[in-house]
């Protein structure tokens, strides 16, 4: 049984009123719509602008921890001086799925460990999430239950649940304490809003189910023996268009290039950081001319080997939250969930004795 | 330190790009402290022989053209190719899907033999080129970063990758999701994907990625039932030109 003290619950008709509310600390950012079928987290100025049933954005909320252009410092070339640029506004994201907040546990273990990244520190100290429970399957791209992400755990100052009468939230953090301390918005939980969430979690057991035919353990196994797998020099080579989408949608690919801008005085000017992909046919060609992973296909498989070996080996966490971005951006239709399917298979059918020799 | 003296010069174009320049609001003020412009036909009167760096529009399309680039490759230190004319032959390419003297009779009618016609060519197809900015026109951010890097003797590389990652960078929604096909995925970026930001499509008037992959795009078309030729047919608009870059590259990787 939950620790009912930890749950507060919000009326429907007091949704409006809550995010006004929030809206007058700092800027709310939430789903919104964007195309003809795609989201986006964006300012949302009241509760009737979000997009609260969505399929994950086009971006994943990374943006706001590090952004695609970030000034990090500044120079001035007469002086030879440099200087760190921190800078970090106050910002709610709310609505954020499971999988997101999973992409941003991640990207906090990635950043803090040794160098810690202070620009992302920074911002990471002014952002407050608040979550919000998906009862079904965004769409088939989607793996959160292999990738154990269809359930929230922690990463979060508040997280919501859309039950009968309204949401169901448990308190995260002090400061999602705080939040949710205001009583003109939430009253207490009550056992049966606990109840309620308890038969909803038990229902979503029969709904999400691993997507794959891998388990969650066996993962990172089926990768280090698929390194040589022809899935990466044919399928993969063939297929790949290198764009680059797969990996900029990615909530955990962190990869950035550096780039120093002069003003036209040619005196100062700044060093930017800029998202790079490790699609980009020139993210490893070095300065001779070299390029250590020339192949597209090649490319793929360290995109993969960066979600499924690497990360696991390194800090013990797989890089992909299920999400399903890359199947859904993915120009060639490249999928995720087949792509595992069809590694998975080679390895069985190369395990299996071979009888007519 | 002296101004580094910067001259203007079009070819076959429609001078749009220096429409851009003129046309860049107060960056103007800021790039007009750096430099000392002494010749630009669009916008002032004077002319001069005595010039550091040229900055050059359109394509190369007559004998005549041959020698007077020839001639300002001689007299500049550094020459700019700027707009899809002069980097990659541009719309004058679409020329070279046809007989020349066609062309020359059907634009001169009579008078043809009085004008005489080659093959289109961009700039660093007949002189060497020192710094390339792409794009119809050309765009503003990156027609400043590239002077910069001019003035300060820095090399700038047009990126080799996808005008996509651009546009994802900008979230926009993708045009193949919505049904319209698009060129960003062959297109080099270093555009921010202005067009695609501002609703239309990626014509591909920035060229062609150095390895734009051919099996993977042909299975992309396919998937959305989009002919090869109308793609092609779209691809010609701006890129028909550097066809002998991409076979010469190719012999190369061959030997």
């Amino acid at each position: 049984m939950p620790d009912i003290s930890e749950y507060v619950f919000l009326d429907k008709n007091k949704l409006d009123f809550f995010v006004s509310k929030l809206n007058t600390r700092q800027r709310v950012v939430a789903p919104v719509r964007k195309g003809v079928k795609s989201y986006a987290f964006a300012e949302v100025p009241s509760a009737k602008d979000i997009s609260w049933k969505y399929i994950p954005t086009i971006l994943p909320p990374k943006k706001y921890f590090m952004p695609q252009y970030e000034t990090i410092q500044k120079f001035d070339k007469s002086k030879r001086t440099w200087e760190t640029v921190v800078s970090s506004e106050p910002i709610v994201i709310l609505g954020v799925h499971t999988c997101d907040l999973a992409g941003i546990e991640f990207l906090n273990a990635m950043m803090s460990s040794a160098p810690c990244d202070a620009h992302y520190r920074n911002r990471k100290a002014n952002i407050t999430l608040i979550g919000i429970e998906c009862l079904d399957y965004c769409d088939g791209s989607a793996s959160c239950a292999v990738m154990k992400n269809e359930l929230p755990h922690g990463g979060y100052d508040l997280f919501m649940t859309e039950m009968k009468q309204g949401f169901i939230s448990h308190v995260g953090s002090d400061r999602g304490r705080n939040i949710a301390s205001d009583s003109r918005i939430f009253t207490p939980a009550k056992p049966e809003h606990i109840r309620e969430l308890e038969e909803l979690r038990a229902r979503k057991k029969d709904i999400f189910k691993p997507e794959i035919n891998v388990s969650h353990e066996e993962l990172k196994n089926l990768f280090s023996q698929s390194f040589e797998s022809n899935m990466w020099r044919e399928e993969m080579e063939k297929r790949c268009v290198s764009c680059g989408n797969c990996t900029n949608v990615c909530p955990t690919c962190y990869c950035f290039d550096l780039r120093d801008e002069l003003d036209l005085s040619l005196t100062t000017g700044e060093r930017q950081r800029v998202w790079d992909s490790c699609q980009n046919e020139t993210f490893a060609k070095v300065a001779s001319g070299e390029n250590f992973r020339k192949k597209k296909g090649l490319r793929q498989r360290h995109r993969y080997m960066r979600k499924f070996y690497y990360p696991v080996e390194k800090h013990g966490l797989y890089g992909c939250t299920g999400c399903g971005r890359c199947t859904r951006t993915c120009m060639a239709k490249i999928s995720l969930k087949e792509t595992i399917n069809k590694l998975a298979e080679e390895q069985q059918n190369s395990k299996e004795p071979v009888l007519n020799q | 330190m002296t101004k580094p003296r910067v001259a203007f010069f079009d070819f076959a174009c429609c001078e749009g790009c220096q429409l851009q320049v003129a046309n860049m609001g107060e960056t103007l003020l800021d790039v007009l402290q750096a430099i000392d412009v002494v010749e630009f036909r669009e916008v002032m009167s004077e002319k001069s022989d005595d010039y550091d760096v040229a900055i050059v529009e359109g394509s190369i399309t007559t004998p005549h053209a041959v020698e007077r680039i020839k001639e300002i490759r001689r007299k500049a230190s550094v020459l700019i190719a700027y707009g899809s004319c002069a980097t990659i032959g541009g719309v004058n390419g679409m020329k070279n899907n046809f007989n020349l003297d066609d062309i020359r009779g059907s634009v001169y009618g009579e008078q043809a033999r009085y004008f005489e016609t080659i093959p289109t060519r961009a700039i660093h197809q007949v002189v060497l080129v020192d710094y390339f900015v792409n794009g119809c026109p050309v765009y503003i951010p990156e027609f400043v970063k590239v002077l910069k890097s001019a003035l300060s003797g820095i090399p700038y590389r047009v990126p080799d990758h996808a005008v996509c990652v651009e546009c994802k960078l900008n979230e926009n929604e993708c045009m193949y999701d919505k049904g319209i096909t698009c060129l960003g995925p062959v297109t080099k970026a270093g555009c921010n994907s202005w067009c695609v930001n501002n609703g239309n499509i990626c014509y591909g008037c920035r060229g062609m990625v150095t390895n734009p992959a051919v099996d993977g795009q042909k299975d992309i078309l396919e998937k959305h039932k989009i002919p090869l030729a109308w793609v092609e047919n779209k691809m010609n608009m701006y890129n028909k030109a550097c066809e002998p870059d991409r076979e010469a590259r190719l012999n190369v990787e061959k030997r």
